[in-house]
């Protein structure tokens, strides 16, 4: 049963259709996604104030000089870097998220798991772009959200001299309310 | 040497079965409004109450971003900023609402060496008042007192 999605306020251009819609999209790759700032220093301070983490590793750029070669990203940024801005002149720019582009019924989403391993450190100054892959997408289950399906990505996240620097596998449940 | 000197856990400090200090933090709306601010993450889940009770939830709740930084703080704050997170694999199985004081915990599950790098695999759990939130474990990298 097919009823038009009025519903989606989520912030990105989810596309709708059916689990064998979804089901071709396994295998798809995103085209690079560039990132809309460079790894920097001031956004690594609010992030760090904002979860009261003292590392010197983003406060101290002596030591974090000495410690990594400069200011490093707390790990828990890697995706935030890809986040597109809020606005710009040129228009806003695409979510490095494939999952939100499998045609689905679901009006709404939630990421449940990632699996992330780091290469090396990302240091401020580096431009990140990344690839998404699909790697699976479940039947519909029911949980106590709701019905929906289990998206699972693989993203490759590289510098802007094609250094991989971290791969991240995540897992989000698209459902309805 | 003229850089500050902060505390570093070795390779050879570690223990199997040693408890990390528990983190705590406060999320009022203020600091969910921040995280949302800080990872550009403006999902209305994460800022709109009425959006995420309609998801099924008690009200606007951390995002993905806010809860690794938090796992990998439990894991640095205890072993000190020469540590590298190698690994994380982390599980949202409820979510952490504004209003609720967060924990982190862990625990050494084991310590080895692989391809030269001494590695050390820690369980940790971050959590609120009702109980466990999110489960994940973290492979940190530590460094040695013998190079």
């Amino acid at each position: 049963m097919q009823e038009a999605p009025t519903k989606n306020q989520t912030g990105f251009d989810l596309k709708f259709g059916t689990y064998e819609q979804a089901k071709a999209m396994i295998g798809a790759k995103s085209e690079v996604i560039f990132s809309d700032v460079e790894v920097n220093v001031p956004m690594i301070k609010y992030y760090a104030a904002h979860l009261e983490d003292a590392n010197p590793s983003y406060w101290d750029e002596d030591f974090a000089t000495q410690a990594w070669g400069g200011v490093v990203s707390p790990p828990g940024m890697l995706m935030s870097w890809l986040m597109p801005l809020p606005w710009k002149p040129s228009g806003r720019g695409a979510a490095p998220l494939l999952a939100t582009q499998v045609p689905l019924p679901g009006d709404t989403l939630i990421n449940v798991s990632t699996e992330t391993e780091f290469i090396r450190p990302i240091r401020a100054g580096e431009r990140l772009n990344v690839t998404d892959e699909v790697a699976d997408v479940t039947p519909e289950k029911q949980t106590r959200l709701g019905k929906g399906h289990f998206i699972t990505t693989v993203a490759t996240f590289r510098n802007e001299k094609g250094a991989v620097v971290a791969k991240n596998k995540n897992v989000m449940f698209r459902f309805s309310f | 040497m003229c850089t500050k000197r902060y505390a570093q856990r070795y390779f050879e400090d570690v223990q199997e079965n040693e408890a990390l200090p528990e983190v705590r933090l406060e999320v009022t709306y203020k600091r969910v409004i921040q995280d949302a601010a800080a990872t550009l993450d403006y999902f209305p889940g994460h800022h709109d109450p009425e959006y995420a009770q309609a998801q099924g939830q008690k009200t606007v709740y951390l995002n993905t971003m806010c809860l690794q930084g938090f796992i990998d703080r439990v894991a640095t704050d205890w072993a000190g900023p020469h540590t590298f997170i190698f690994k994380r694999k982390m599980t949202m199985a409820r979510s952490v609402y504004a209003g609720d004081t967060m924990y982190g915990k862990g625990m050494v599950l084991k310590k080895y060496d692989h391809d030269g790098r001494h590695l050390v695999d820690i369980g940790i759990e971050v959590g609120n008042e009702e109980g466990v939130c999110c489960p994940a474990s973290v492979t940190v990298e530590l460094p040695s007192k013998n190079g």
